[in-house]
Order: structure tokens, then sequence, then C-alpha cells
């Protein structure tokens, strides 16, 4: 058929709008059945373009707008996603700084125990198992101790916490060549409850030998002028 | 410890009246596009749907969503692609909810229930063509039927719909083409042309 064979042409030119091709457009000339249905073609897909546009140009009803209006005014402010988005992103921002803050601290606290002194309250120091530890904990003995000179200097290990948790006594972290002279005074402070260096203490033999002997005036002797002479 | 107090009774005050006047704002912004754009959604709704009302209900909440969700959108210039592209789902959401309940009425509805059929011949073969034609853009696919939509509204350039839709304008050309032989093809069965051949 010779339709057949010129059939996706016809129908690509007829989708297109645009003129045949020479080849086309001389057979077009010669075929009739051919014209007739290029033509057919032609004609659907204007009544495609013309049902489109009837059915996509219709006439807007006069009440859309208003009655969207009014919608509108019931529907209220639009929602505000940038407040809610913006109380998410602060809580989540506020987590995220306390945790790393939190953290800081930790690593500030872990990286000088080694070389500094503090106090605790029955709070075992925290440290990592794999760093060296060159300071001691010491903890002053309690009055119902057995041993007076007795002290407690554990290196750090499981048993120090242990020891340290069932001790409620203050107890200071310290370097490791002070441990010796800190011990002692700890003990002496367990036993007397004061300090044994205290200005109060010496007082009395220091002071003394600082006193200063009030001044000497000999008493003074009147005479006569006419006497001497 | 020092007690903190927050004391906010003038910073509230102040904080309402920019929230109503950013409020007012938007709202303001948003009917200087109502007009020009409100009847684009309900063509887009009508290129989609068969009847006005559900149209005209379709572009309602379109531009009710687009007013809900306007601060999120960041460049307002896109504001028209926008309303199109949720006009153009709505339309499809309750075109596919209208199938499902045309199906229930199908089952349990009497022929006498179902509206007379039109009485002049011509508009019963222009209804007939045109629902042929309502039925062919439905099995469409969504992008070609989209911008075949857009290129039949009257002051669209090919430029506009590819501004639009966010594609090249060779894209929306060979789509239209595409578009149009499909339908062609599905309503050459139903017209007096070459199906005999």
């Amino acid at each position: 058929m010779p339709f057949e064979h010129h059939k996706d042409a016809l129908i690509e030119a007829a989708a297109t709008g645009v003129e045949p091709e020479s080849e086309l457009r001389a057979h077009l000339e010669s075929c009739d059945s051919c014209r007739a249905a290029f033509a057919e073609e032609q004609a659907l897909f204007a009544s495609i373009d013309a049902g489109l546009h009837v059915k996509v140009n219709a006439d807007v009803p006069v009440s859309l707008l208003p009655r969207v209006r009014a919608r509108l005014d019931e529907a209220g402010a639009p929602r505000n996603s940038w407040i809610t988005s913006g109380f998410v992103l602060a809580a989540a921002a506020v987590v995220v700084v306390a945790f790393f803050a939190a953290r800081s601290v930790r690593r500030t606290n872990v990286g000088n125990e080694p070389g500094e002194t503090s106090v605790k309250t029955g709070i075992p120091p925290v440290t990592p198992p794999s760093q060296k530890q060159t300071a001691v904990v010491i903890s002053p003995v309690g009055k119902n101790s057995n041993s007076p000179r007795q002290f407690n200097s554990v290196k750090n290990s499981a048993a120090t916490e242990a020891s340290v948790r069932r001790n409620n006594e203050p107890e200071v972290l310290v370097p490791r060549d002070q441990e010796v002279l800190l011990a002692a005074y700890a003990e002496q402070w367990s036993r007397h409850k004061r300090a044994p260096l205290l200005a109060q203490d010496s007082d009395a033999t220091i002071l003394a030998q600082l006193r200063i002997a009030p001044i000497q005036i000999d008493e003074l002797g009147v005479k006569l002028l006419a006497e001497e002479k | 410890m020092q007690e903190m107090v927050l004391i906010q009774a003038g910073g509230m005050a102040r904080g309402e009246s920019v929230g109503e006047a950013v409020e007012a704002d938007v709202r303001r912004e948003f009917e200087a596009r109502l007009a020009e754009c409100g009847p684009l959604a309900y063509r887009v709704a009508r290129g989609v749907l068969r009847n006005t009302a559900d149209a005209e209900d379709v572009a309602q909440e379109a531009l009710l969503r687009a007013y809900r969700y306007f601060d999120r959108l960041r460049d307002r210039n896109r504001f028209r692609s926008w309303l199109v592209r949720i006009a153009f789902r709505l339309a499809l959401d309750r075109l596919r909810s209208r199938k499902r309940s045309e199906v229930r009425d199908t089952l349990w509805s009497q022929p006498e229930h179902r509206p007379p059929a039109a009485t002049a011949e011509d508009l019963a073969a222009s209804n007939e063509f045109q629902t042929h034609l309502d039925r062919a853009l439905e099995e469409l696919p969504e992008k070609l039927r989209l911008v075949l939509l857009l290129a039949a509204l009257e002051g669209h350039t090919i430029e506009e719909i590819a501004g639009m839709v966010g594609i090249s304008t060779g894209t929306v050309k060979s789509r239209i083409f595409y578009a149009r032989k499909q339908l062609a093809e599905k309503l050459r069965c139903h017209s007096n042309t070459i199906k005999t051949r």
C-alpha cells in the first residue's frame, strides 16, 4: 500500500505542523488517498489542539478569588516554618555545644591530673587505663585507725578506686616527689587537726626574741649654779 | 547563687508587633500574586479534571497550600512554576480519588439515576470527542501531560514553559510532540481518520 509506506512521515508532518519534505510533497500531489489521509491527520491534530485549548482556557469562575481570600482569612498567618526549624536548630546547637564543652572539660581534667594537685571529695579520679600515672592519692588516716603513721599511697589501679570509695576523707592528688612530705603533713593533720607550722605555734619563741626592750633614761640631777661656783 | 529573673514584657509586645508586620507583608505579597496566578492554578486543574467545580476546589486548595508554605519559597520569582506544580499534583490526586469513587458509583448506582444524554447531535459529538480527549489525556504520562497543558494555555511561550517546569526548551518541544502524537494514536480510532487503513 502506498499509504503504509508514507504513514509515519505523514503523521510526523501533521504532528509537527511543518511543511512535508519535497519527496513526500511530490507523492501527495500524485496520491489522492495519501492526500486525504494527510488532511485527516491534520484535522485530528487540529481538533486535539482545539479541544485542549477549550479545556484549559475555560473562563475562571468569578467566585474563585473571593473564596480563596475568605479561606485565607480563616486560615490566618502562614506557617512560620523558620520559627519551628529555628527552635529545633537552636536546641540541637545547645546540645552539641554542651556535649563538646563537657568533653573538653573532662579532657582538661584528665590531662592535668598528673601535674597538679586537686582536692576531691569522695569521687575517685578518672583516668584512662593506658595513661602512665605519676601522681599518687593521699588520704589522711582517721582517728580510729590502728596504725598512727598509716597513709594510703597507691598507684593507679583498680584497688585505688575501691579503697578511695570506702574512705570518705578528703583526698589530695599530689606529685610523686612530694609524696613523703605531704604524707607526713597529712598524718600530722589527722592527728592534731591543725597545721604543724602555723604561725600561732611559734608566737611564744619567735616573738620573745624580737621583743624590744624599753628605753632606759637616767634620772636627771638638778644643781644650783651658785653652789657649783 | 545569684537568682536569675527573666522579664520580657516589653520584648514580647515588640515581638508580636514585628510578627504581625511580617505576616501583613507576607499576605500583601501573596495577594499581589494571587490575582495574577490564581487563574493559572484553576486552568491547570481544569486541564487535568473534567468539571469546573472540581477544578475550582483544587485551585483553592493549591492557593491555600501555596500561602501556607509561602515563606519556604526562597525565590519568589519561581512562584508561578511552584503553584503550577502544586495545582497539577493536587488535580492528579483528585482525579485518582474521583476515579475510585466513580467505580463505586458504577457498582452501586441505578441506571435511572444516570444523567440524561445530550439531545443536540452536534453537542453530543463534541462532548464525545471531549470525553475521549479527557480519557486520552489521563493516560498520558504526567511529565508529558503537564507540558502539553501548559502549552495549550494562552500566553505561554516555550521558554516560559521551560522555566516553569525546569527543563530545557528542546525538552519542552519534544514532550509536546510526543504528547500530541500519543493523543492522536488514542483518538484516531474515535475519529473518521486513517484507522481502517
